[in-house]
């Protein structure tokens, strides 16, 4: 593959769209070429590699090792698709194994360059922020369907979403408070604040509805105090497919790609909440600016710990068939 | 923060669950992988059934509160024993002059003529508050027999309290309900006295033959201003599952065998190697039981409500 050809190659690549050529060239040379025969491994699961792969050619195929030693097939990829960005973003170990089902050609991206990619406050940094965070939320959706599909039956319809106007309005938590959750304490203090007074804080009971599943979500909303439950409900069988404590959010799946929510949010505690109604996440996530990028980061990082959650019960269901 | 451990299934040889796997047990006392803002040095405790023993319905006891990494009495005696259950903890105090280590703290607690034990992960904040008005729930020949300094021995003489006879061998049912029922009265004593703050109750309780234990925590979420436990509880506290068959080594791998139906479960706060892929995480709010009989290993879980 000459240089032309990898230019050409990553230019179509959907996550590095529109990037111009003199990147494209630069990034090109850093990117190291690599082969691996069928059968081959390009990780294990829970393997601490981090790089980001871009399938060339061929094919390869992904898997998920259960309690028991079993190994189920979760899905393949081909050439064009990435693999490896969640242990790349979150720094944990891999959540599938892959291996080469043919001959197959990749360019990989190692951590350092990675980064640099995402660093600063440019353009091209939010806009790659951007793609990043649709296409976790495209990766969740994908994995959510098939949790579902286990579930089988239709999504509950009762228990509809109460309004954020009709929760109770509270005010600011104490801002060292906020500090001291992992989700924040790296970030800049006025950027957070930022961030932290975009929107409004009420307060729920437990057991309200706040987001139906096949329903667009209202808002965006991120736990302050308290625990809500993302579930997948059919009549009375369920599946939690996260748990929104501390720092986590929720909401947000159906505002970043227009589609219905792919989960119901359930208070489970009582719970203090900030509430970012839909333009005000418009204007956040698409603002370029330091408050945006807190924004964004914590979009990533929830996205990333909801997906590696969403993978244990299917391994949970997998195990039990 | 405390960790502990849990086995029911076929012998296996306690040092693999203790000392031999890269996360093992005694390692999670001086280098913990999750919630490690506090090191487990305040202890080590252990029972274990092995039904080829003497009494064989009574476990094995050791208790230390030096740390076990350096106890050459408990690697020659895991090495020798292979239980068909074990129920072990290292225990975690506050970094203060309120911390109590002391042989009347270490987990597992047996009360002598009981045939129940318990070890805990967790804490009930403000618990001096509530202590005495928990008294009216246990049992006063059971309460007499309190020790030490810790909530955790009140949680478990007031599981024993909930029993239809505390020093018998409750089935799994009863001692699933016990458990539940405990942590019900925890709930009203809280309420009475205005405690609403996180108060997480990973229980982990055992009569030999069966396993019961508990992912939970009271108002998980909410926190006292200034909170010196706050790093450690803004995650819900961690608990994990292995089952299948035997635990062995396998290439280079610490591994459960296959089996269908199970005959082996392994319950622990986080797994016990490095590479978590063959674990699960116990969803939390829920509560998992485990019973040896004739057809293999009877295992559930379920939503804890209470």
């Amino acid at each position: 593959m000459s240089d032309r050809e990898t230019v050409d190659f990553l230019a179509a690549v959907p996550l590095l769209e529109g990037r111009d050529e003199a990147e494209l060239a630069e990034l090109a040379r850093v990117m190291g070429r690599r082969t691996v025969q069928a059968g081959e491994a390009l990780w294990r699961q829970g393997g601490d590699r981090r790089e980001l792969l871009f399938v060339v050619d061929g094919a390869v195929a992904t898997s998920l090792q259960v309690s028991g030693g079993r190994t189920v097939e979760i899905g393949s990829a081909g050439p064009g698709q990435m693999l490896g960005e969640i242990a790349l973003l979150d720094g944990q170990g891999h959540t599938l194994s892959v291996r080469a089902t043919e001959t197959t050609t990749v360019l990989a991206l190692g951590h350092s360059d990675f980064a640099a990619l995402l660093a600063g406050q440019r353009p091209a940094a939010f806009t790659l922020r951007r793609r990043l965070v649709a296409h976790l939320t495209a990766r969740l959706r994908d994995q959510l369907r098939h949790l579902a599909a286990s579930l089988g039956g239709e999504p509950a319809t009762d228990g509809a979403p109460a309004g954020a106007d009709l929760l109770e309005p509270s005010s600011p938590p104490d801002s060292k408070y906020v500090r001291r959750m992992a989700t924040f304490h790296d970030f800049d203090p006025l950027a957070l604040w930022g961030f932290l007074t975009s929107g409004k804080y009420v307060r729920c009971p437990p057991g309200q509805t706040l987001v139906a599943e096949g329903a667009p979500s209202a808002a965006y909303y991120l736990t302050i105090n308290g625990a809500v439950e993302k579930v997948l409900v059919r009549g009375d069988r369920r599946i939690r497919v996260g748990l929104a404590g501390p720092g986590m959010a929720f909401g947000y799946e159906s505002l970043i790609d227009g589609r219905p929510s792919p989960v119901a949010a359930i208070t489970r505690e009582r719970a203090l909440l900030l509430v970012l109604p839909s333009d005000v996440f418009e204007q956040l996530f698409h603002r370029e600016d330091a408050i945006s990028r807190v924004f964004l980061e914590a979009i990533q990082r929830d996205l990333l710990v909801t997906l590696r959650h969403a993978l244990r019960p299917s391994a949970r269901l997998a195990s039990s068939v | 923060m405390c960790r502990l451990l849990a086995y029911l299934g076929e012998p296996l040889p306690a040092r693999s669950l203790l000392f031999d796997t890269d996360n093992s047990l005694v390692r999670q006392s001086y280098s913990p992988r999750m919630m490690n803002t506090f090191l487990n040095l305040a202890g080590f405790g252990m029972k274990a059934w092995d039904p080829t023993s003497l009494h064989a319905d009574e476990p094995f006891t050791y208790r230390t509160t030096t740390l076990p990494t350096f106890d050459r009495n408990l690697r020659f005696f895991a090495s020798k024993l292979a239980p068909t259950c074990l129920v072990a903890h290292v225990r975690a105090t506050t970094y203060s002059g309120e911390g109590v280590v002391a042989d009347t703290n270490l987990h597992p607690f047996h009360f002598p003529g009981t045939r129940v034990v318990l070890a805990h992960n967790g804490h009930l904040r403000q618990f001096p508050r509530m202590r005495f008005a928990l008294v009216e729930h246990v049992d006063p020949a059971l309460a007499q027999r309190i020790e030490g300094t810790t909530d955790s021995e009140w949680i478990y003489a007031l599981i024993l309290s909930q029993l239809d006879d505390p020093y018998g061998v409750p089935d799994t049912r009863e001692l699933a309900e016990a458990t539940a029922n405990a942590l019900r009265i925890l709930r009203e004593v809280r309420a009475g006295h205005g405690i609403d703050t996180s108060s997480p109750v990973n229980v982990c309780v055992s009569t030999g033959r069966s396993l019961v234990a508990t992912r939970f925590s009271f108002d998980y979420g909410w926190y006292p201003p200034a909170d010196e436990m706050l790093e450690t509880d803004l995650p819900f506290v961690s608990l994990w599952y292995a089952i299948g068959g035997e635990y062995a080594r396998r290439d280079g791998d610490w591994r459960m065998s296959g089996d269908d139906p199970p005959r082996s479960l392994i319950i622990a706060s986080e797994p016990l190697t490095t590479d978590s892929s063959s674990w699960l995480e116990v969803p939390e709010y829920s509560m998992l039981t485990a019973e040896l009989g004739p057809g293999g290993l009877e295992f559930e879980t379920r939503d804890l409500d209470v």
